[in-house]
């Protein structure tokens, strides 16, 4: 890969602006983690770009600045408000299936693609340059995919206003929190968790939503080092949604001494 | 609960581009009054240049930004910088405006000025002198290259689209498409 080539052909704009494809957006951020000097391009046109773009801008109306802080006030006192009270009866189970949407994802594909290729060459007695090549392919394939997928996620999350953002809050004041992504047409709950302590061995996290006072789990989780958007258990409907402490495996209700964190989904 | 009065007057605080971020993922107010102030300017001219109805303009620009307040966990430093991010955001949402039903129907309503090219669904009315930010720059670029860049970005047409409405090359598409970024990057260098 020539990078010095890639970088001068407008891709880097291209990126920026909004106008590569998906295809080019995993590509590009691909490269951008083994090449800095093309980190270096993109943050020298975005600098440039804002810089322009900040030179002349219009002036937003200024009414529009009061209504705007009006509503984020309104999203933080629905959070604050505590008129939800759980009760541990009654606790709707639904499956625990679990699947990492992200980085750690990746790092499996890649592992369960190694394992493939070293199980393969081992059991052949000559190793044919083409079929390596394949392999190589295939995994390179399904990271990719798994990137893509990763990025068209992203975008719908963020793009589509279907998806409602619940900010949770954190019963210690101070500590850190989650997110939830809850598409209520499509029922998807997507969590994305940062900086959350880990837990002893026997210990996990566990989702909750609140429906009519009732706990459902929406799954259990472990907390790595890295920010990670997890897919939890789908749920048509949510009043509030609650992350508790409980042993491993639990199957039973939530463990109300250990709610770590809850947020008010907007009716 | 923020008090409301102290975030109408500008802020005279500078944030890094850092401290903006760690600021506004903890739900800090007055980050978020500093991201109005000087960053409403710069999306609504974006906005405005997608979408011809002023009003329609001032809507999208408010649920952009309480919805990148309420995302804000969804910006991917790694990936650029904090005003990339806000303007696609806002990029996004005026082009799916500007093709959403309720606005192409209120589109049909209306009288068609004269030089509205009416075979490309959504086209906006490009106004001389009205031009801010990115735009007004790319009144710059010859007519090929800042015809594509018009359709592209502003009206947010695929290159198949592009190629299959003015029976032009996929790859010539591209590669005018290309041509017209590198000479926006001399532009503002």
């Amino acid at each position: 890969m020539n990078i010095q080539e890639y970088i001068s052909s407008g891709i880097v704009e291209s990126y920026v602006l909004g106008l590569a494809s998906p295809e080019e957006r995993v590509e590009f951020e691909s490269l951008c983690v083994q090449y800095p000097e093309l980190v270096a391009a993109r943050t020298e046109f975005e600098l440039a770009l804002e810089k322009q773009l900040l030179r002349d801008a219009a002036v937003a109306p200024r009414d529009l600045k009061q209504t705007v802080m009006n509503l984020v006030n309104d999203q933080s006192s629905i959070n604050q408000t505590k008129i939800i009270t759980m009760t541990s009866s009654n606790a709707n189970r639904g499956s625990s299936s679990l699947r990492w949407v992200a980085a750690a994802s990746v790092i499996l594909f890649l592992g369960f693609g190694f394992l493939a290729y070293k199980y393969y060459s081992e059991a052949e007695d000559l190793r044919r340059e083409n079929d390596a090549r394949v392999v190589d392919q295939q995994v390179k394939d399904s990271t990719f995919n798994q990137l893509a997928l990763e990025n068209k996620l992203m975008k719908e999350l963020m793009d589509n206003p279907n998806v409602a953002a619940v900010n949770m809050v954190p019963t210690t004041p101070g500590k850190p929190s989650a997110s939830i992504y809850w598409d209520s047409t499509s029922s998807n709950v997507y969590m994305v968790v940062k900086n959350m302590p880990k837990l002893p061995s026997d210990k996990q996290y566990q989702l909750w939503a609140l429906i009519d006072n009732k706990p459902k789990d929406l799954g259990l989780f472990d907390v790595g080092d890295k920010k990670v958007i997890l897919k939890m258990n789908n749920t048509q409907k949510a009043d509030a949604f609650a992350i508790t402490i409980e042993n491993r495996g639990n199957t039973g209700g939530p463990n109300l001494q250990q709610l770590q964190n809850m947020g008010k989904a907007k009716l | 609960m923020f008090i409301l009065t102290n975030y109408l007057n500008p802020s005279t605080n500078k944030y890094s581009e850092q401290e903006l971020v760690t600021m506004l993922q903890q739900r800090n107010g007055q980050s978020f009054s500093y991201l109005y102030d000087n960053y409403a300017g710069a999306l609504f001219g974006i906005i405005k240049g997608i979408i011809p109805d002023e009003e329609v303009v001032r809507d999208v620009l408010q649920e952009v930004f309480v919805n990148i307040w309420k995302k804000i966990e969804l910006y991917d430093a790694t990936k650029g910088r904090l005003f990339t991010w806000m303007m696609n955001v806002a990029r996004n949402a005026a082009i799916d405006k500007l093709r959403s039903r309720s606005y192409q129907d209120s589109l049909k309503n209306r009288a068609i000025p004269e030089n509205v090219d009416i075979s490309m669904p959504g086209a906006v009315v490009t106004q001389q002198g009205d031009d801010v930010g990115l735009k007004k720059v790319l009144t710059r670029l010859k007519e090929e290259h800042r015809v594509l860049i018009d359709l592209s970005y502003f009206q947010g047409y695929t290159h198949e689209e592009i190629a299959k409405a003015l029976n032009i090359p996929l790859g010539t598409v591209k590669t005018r498409i290309r041509s017209a970024l590198m000479q926006l990057r001399n532009m503002i260098q």
